[in-house]
């Protein structure tokens, strides 16, 4: 307990994000998987928690729209009864943009050049977001 | 003899696809080099609008080449030269990195631009093992896919080539990357930074560099707990 000014406050015990923990997993997924280029960890709120991004990346601007773009996947699963989200992915000429859920509070993006080898993500994105949800949940 | 028409599948990092017809290489695809497309378009042999156009075509050819070639844009020597420039650098990309295991796939869709006539796999292999001894012999041989290069501050490149793979390096990026991003062959950039970094014009860069982390102390992604005041 804390007392400020006459008044008692609780202080929440919030242990600090492992972002050194996030940081390596991040890291291990752009050097195995050949084509990614920027990587993003975000609350489905689309606020960035931590950005592995180049300088022209806005890691807000990612954010929000990959959080966006979750939601409206994760409906259109629902409603349309295609079972449980695994991935949605934006094609473009130049490139791709991969968002996964980690658990209900957070999404992972990862964007890739035009080579990006998107059989492999998925592949090694799947024990990557089982790591991620338990760093954020301890 | 029977010989094998299919899909050889390399699993790893960068991987690819060797498609085989009658036992002959006639493509292959690897996320670690830019394919025949890449190579046409940023060459400027074909427009994108006039690749868009011949793929629409094509489905009902089933032959992209004939499209392309039908639209008068492009002859099919042009065609089959960068066909076969794209399988010789595929097969180096697959090489020069990780590989897992091999497996033989059927379920995979053909070539979007097969050489129409294959190259056996002995020739393939060896002209492969050919680029990778050369590659280690330079003066300084690197990993097309592990190491990330950065541009040395105040060095003037000597040519056009030189300039653009500068403007790339931005320590994020490989030669597999920066391939891609100038839509050009990897065994020829690779071996261009290889020139470059012996030159002194790039240097490897450090990890801080390569994975730059920033985050903006989010302490928690839980709700806050209702807050107790005791008056």
């Amino acid at each position: 307990m804390l007392v400020l000014s006459g008044s008692t406050f609780p202080i929440q015990e919030w242990s600090e994000l492992n972002y050194d923990a996030l940081g390596a997993e991040l890291k291990k997924l752009r050097e195995n998987v050949a084509g990614v280029t920027d990587t993003v960890i975000a609350a489905t709120d689309g606020i960035p928690i931590l950005a592995d991004v180049a300088k022209n990346v806005d890691p807000a601007h990612i954010s929000a729209l990959a959080a966006s773009g979750l939601g409206i996947a994760r409906q259109t699963t629902e409603v349309v009864g295609l079972g449980t989200l695994g991935q949605t992915v934006v094609f473009g000429s130049e490139g791709y943009m991969a968002v996964y859920a980690i658990g209900r509070l957070s999404l992972m993006v990862v964007l890739g050049d035009k080579g990006l080898n998107l059989g492999r993500l998925l592949h090694e994105s799947r024990p990557v977001i089982e790591r991620l949800g338990a760093i954020l949940a301890a | 003899m029977e010989r094998v028409t299919g899909v050889l599948r390399v699993v790893g990092n960068a991987g690819g696809l060797f498609h085989l017809r009658d036992g002959a290489v006639v493509a292959v695809d690897s996320p670690g080099s830019p394919g025949a497309d890449t190579l046409l378009i940023s060459s400027g042999i074909i427009e994108e609008k006039d690749w868009a156009a011949a793929l629409v075509e094509s489905v009902e050819t089933r032959s992209l080449q004939t499209a392309l070639v039908a639209r008068g844009v492009v002859t099919a020597t042009a065609v089959q030269d960068v066909a076969t420039a794209a399988m010789q650098d595929g097969a180096f990309a697959v090489a020069a990195g990780e590989i897992e295991r091999c497996c033989v796939d059927e379920s995979v869709d053909p070539p979007l631009l097969p050489a129409t006539t294959g190259v056996e796999p002995d020739l393939l292999l060896a002209e492969t093992t050919h680029r990778l001894d050369a590659l280690a012999t330079l003066p300084f041989p690197l990993s097309p896919y592990r190491d990330r290069v950065v541009a040395v501050c105040g060095t003037e490149p000597a040519t056009v080539e030189q300039r653009q793979i500068i403007e790339l390096a931005t320590g994020r990026r490989n030669a597999r990357d920066i391939a891609f991003a100038l839509g050009r062959g990897l065994h020829a950039v690779t071996v261009e930074i290889s020139r470059m970094l012996g030159d002194g014009l790039l240097e490897i860069a450090e990890p801080t560099t390569s994975f730059s982390f920033s985050h903006w102390g989010l302490t928690s992604l839980h709700p806050r707990a209702p807050r107790e005041v005791e008056c």
